[in-house]
């Protein structure tokens, strides 16, 4: 029983997991490892975390919070400071914009914290508050400034004429 | 979510449709049975209960194959490494417990630090807006709002960036006591000008305590500014 549940949730939140994180942290590679590693405590955890208000959310905030191994992830963020790696780690997987992963990495963490739960995970503004232990004012804030500062990226990126 | 914002979020969530994850669920499930396996043999060797975070209602509990390495943290049988929103507590090398704050967080999450101090092996009492001492305490506080012998089981580390780490010693803890930490409520914490933000007394395990909502006097400089949060002196 407890296997078919937890397997349910998997399948259905996995990759909404993996794209929040992603969003989150800015590195394809660290991100499924950090949502592996997440999913691995909930597995051991599952008679707690089924019981969770939002489990997909327990499982972000968890890979949020773990390092899933210290010393490959200092070599990354010593790799990453320039952007250009991301761009190259992007690249290795069709379809993903690395620009556009420069970009959330460069706001502000409560920012990218927002739009992972917020955006990705598709909580309410209560719920994301409650989440990331801030005023419900302080999210739509930190939403409405980041929306601002990715705009100018997006529309470029949809209308590259724009760039003229 | 005004219209303003919706088309950018919707955008932002299109370019990242393609990606999806690759970790088959037998491996998921293989490396939690096997920590489930470890979890077991480390209680029996040690007697120590398992902390999980969820137990404690918290976000994450970092585990020993996973955790940060930092100097003098423990990562042996028994070790207990704890992560919530407000605060992280690991057990050290030399037997303490260091637990790190989040500034923005530092009077949050009161029942989750009494919850994962008593499962790492410190007796401790924590309220907030109530202030308790045992039947035979004089009342003595310092400026800083600690009574005393507090100094020898706890004491305060600000760090640069903000941060407080205080370090619990349960091996200093005299017999029969326990420490008795009392939050200022945001109310006390606003009439003494946010200091101290926290009472501290060694108070008996069992039996009667007198317990009041009369909050410490600011912590008032010579300067007449505020002082540093800095506990057990």
């Amino acid at each position: 029983m407890k296997q078919q549940e937890f397997q349910e949730f998997y399948e259905a939140s996995r990759d909404t997991c993996l794209r929040a994180v992603l969003a989150g942290v800015g590195d394809r590679q660290l991100a499924e490892d950090l949502v592996a590693e997440a999913f691995t405590r909930a597995w051991v955890s599952w008679h707690s975390v089924r019981r969770h208000p939002a489990p997909p959310a327990w499982i972000v905030r968890t890979a949020l919070n773990t390092r899933v191994s210290w010393w490959r992830r200092r070599r990354r963020e010593v790799a990453l400071e320039d952007g250009h790696d991301v761009a190259a780690a992007a690249a290795e997987t069709p379809g993903l914009d690395p620009t556009l992963l420069i970009a959330l990495r460069r706001l502000p963490q409560r920012q990218r914290e927002v739009i992972v739960f917020r955006v990705f995970l598709d909580l309410d503004t209560r719920t994301t508050a409650k989440v990331l232990g801030i005023a419900p004012g302080t999210v739509t804030a930190h939403l409405s400034r980041a929306v601002t500062t990715l705009r100018g990226h997006l529309v470029t990126v949809d209308h590259p004429e724009a760039r003229a | 979510m005004s219209t303003h914002e919706t088309d950018v979020t919707a955008a932002l969530k299109d370019s990242l449709d393609g990606v999806t994850m690759h970790t088959p669920i037998d491996e998921i499930v293989t490396a939690g049975r096997a920590r489930r396996r470890r979890r077991r043999v480390v209680c029996a060797a040690t007697g120590v209960v398992a902390v999980t975070g969820v137990a404690l209602g918290v976000p994450a509990l970092s585990h020993p194959s996973t955790a940060p390495p930092g100097p003098g943290v423990s990562t042996g049988a028994g070790a207990v490494h704890i992560r919530t929103a407000a605060f992280a507590l690991d057990s050290q090398a030399d037997g303490t417990l260091r637990v790190t704050w989040d500034k923005e967080k530092y009077f949050q999450d009161h029942a989750g630090l009494q919850s994962a101090l008593r499962a790492a092996g410190f007796p401790v009492l924590v309220k907030e807006g109530v202030f308790c001492k045992g039947p035979r305490d004089d009342g003595y506080l310092s400026p800083s709002g600690a009574g005393h012998g507090v100094e020898r089981v706890v004491h305060g580390e600000r760090q640069r960036d903000g941060r407080v780490n205080l370090i619990f010693d349960p091996a200093a803890m005299p017999a029969g006591k326990q420490l008795f930490i009392g939050y200022l409520s945001p109310a006390q914490l606003a009439a003494v000008n946010g200091n101290p933000g926290s009472v501290e007394r060694l108070v008996p395990r069992s039996g009667p305590l007198k317990c009041d909502t009369q909050a410490p006097p600011p912590h008032v400089r010579d300067n007449g500014e505020n002082g540093p949060v800095k506990k057990g002196g």
